[in-house]
């Protein structure tokens, strides 16, 4: 990866960093939308301690999956096509735009999942399990999340049911991140080895990051 | 437009109704299993159902590779066609497990790996059929189905293997493993037969609706370059010779 790369995959980066600084739409908007829909469960199913506990880290990854699909097509709904043309014409690699795209996501996802986490541990009452894998799942389950939502919002660009459509490609395709996320800290909690779980989602990461990649550039064509 | 000899083929609508008349036959003359009863019939078109949504979602993930490789737009129509087939085909193996469900397992459906997965398919080319519909620019469509369609192709072999990675009341495969199958060889060659029929039904589907797709794609170039009615056309213009 060449240094240009790197630079080019940083700026794009900190353009929708600032971006969300500037609008706070993950802030302000989802995250509190994701929490009170954690509010909203228990409210729907019953208050009974044991059974909150049991269903709190399930909920917190569909949770999680489903609003995170929100914060990674986040630039679908604000990204004009006047502005992605501008991008383009800046002769970046669509590759490396597609890279910082989807790191910014990442690290919005991140704190997404950390805040979103403590907000289960508080309602749910939830004793969190593998301390050491618990890192690497969070952070695949972002990546993995973030990169898709980025493939998926490219596909779909400037379609006239974007936001509709990206959602329903997205949430189907993220199963092997739910299966992985949930099934590794579970086989902890039963004193398994979670490995296998974590070797899935990291595969999971690896092809969408390559798919990303490769079809970066016939994407920015179509566009 | 002219008439092409493949527009008025009717050997595909032949080999349609064949397969379907042969499956019928062939899985009403087999025994009964011996535990099922008449229920197991459901299984001669359940099972060929189930390996046509792999089959057509295999050949939309080669040929959605070959589009992004030759950009040839017959690829394209390939894709397009057997995606449309599995998205069918898909849906009738569920439909048929939840008939056979109900009397064998007491419920329409179950949280079973396979049953989740296959649903979750069935969303997945779902979606590559809505995102075919958001573009009428066929270079642009074609492209971006293409992505798609070798993304999903992901779910094919994590739906197959989900009885044996997950233990769950959906039976673990039953043809395509390792090891040989185990059931009885009358009911193995009917569901063999059901096989090759209903394969033989999707090469016949196929044909026509890449036909279809062929004459889709034709009216949309024919929309998209003539050259419509122009604006002041009626308008005509003053006789100045005359100095009206």
């Amino acid at each position: 990866m060449s240094t240009g790369f790197l630079h080019q995959s940083s700026t794009i980066t900190r353009r929708d960093l600032l971006r969300e600084r500037r609008s706070g739409e993950v802030l302000w908007v989802t995250l509190p939308f994701g929490a009170i829909a954690l509010l909203l469960v228990p409210l729907a199913i019953g208050t009974d301690a044991p059974t909150l506990q049991r269903i709190g880290p399930g909920m917190f990854w569909v949770i999680v999956m489903l609003f995170g699909v929100l914060i990674a097509i986040r630039q679908t709904n604000s990204e004009t096509t006047a502005q992605r043309d501008l991008v383009a014409l800046t002769g970046l690699d669509p590759a490396a735009i597609y890279v910082g795209k989807a790191f910014a996501s990442f690290l919005l996802l991140l704190v997404f999942e950390v805040v979103l986490g403590a907000v289960t541990i508080a309602l749910y009452d939830v004793s969190p399990s593998g301390w050491l894998v618990l890192p690497f799942v969070l952070v695949l389950a972002a990546a993995g999340l973030s990169l898709l939502g980025t493939l998926a919002a490219g596909i779909v660009a400037t379609g006239q049911s974007a936001t509709a459509l990206v959602p329903l490609l997205v949430a189907p395709l993220s199963v092997p991140l739910l299966l992985g996320a949930t099934q590794a800290l579970e086989a902890i909690r039963l004193g398994r080895s979670s490995l296998s779980w974590v070797l899935l989602m990291t595969i999971v990461v690896l092809l969408l990051a390559v798919a990303g990649v490769l079809s970066a550039r016939p994407l920015q064509e179509t566009a | 437009m002219t008439t092409t000899q493949h527009e008025t083929t009717v050997w595909p609508w032949i080999v349609m109704a064949a397969a379907g008349l042969l499956t019928f036959v062939a899985s009403m003359s087999v025994s009964p299993d011996v535990v099922q009863g008449q229920l197991s019939r459901i299984m001669y078109v359940h099972v060929p159902a189930a390996w046509l949504a792999y089959l057509a979602f295999g050949v939309t993930m080669v040929a959605s590779g070959m589009y992004l490789w030759k950009k040839d737009l017959k690829w394209d129509r390939r894709a397009l066609a057997s995606a449309e087939i599995g998205v069918v085909f898909t849906g009738l193996a569920i439909a048929l497990g939840m008939v056979w469900a109900k009397p064998t397992w007491g419920v329409w459906w179950t949280w079973d790996s396979r049953l989740t997965l296959t649903a979750i398919m069935f969303f997945v080319y779902l979606g590559y059929l809505a995102l075919r519909r958001t573009t009428d620019a066929l270079d642009v469509r074609a492209k971006r189905a293409a992505i798609l369609g070798v993304v999903a192709a992901v779910q094919i072999p994590l739906v197959h293997f989900s009885v044996v990675w997950w233990r769950g009341l959906h039976q673990a495969p039953s043809l395509i493993r390792p090891e040989p199958p185990e059931m009885d060889t009358a009911i193995l060659l009917t569901l063999l037969l059901a096989v090759a029929a209903f394969t033989a039904m999707y090469v016949a589907m196929m044909f026509k609706r890449i036909e279809l797709a062929r004459l889709d794609d034709r009216v949309l170039v024919a929309e998209q370059t003539s050259s419509g009615p122009v604006a002041g056309e009626a308008v005509t213009a003053p006789d100045i010779a005359r100095g009206s």
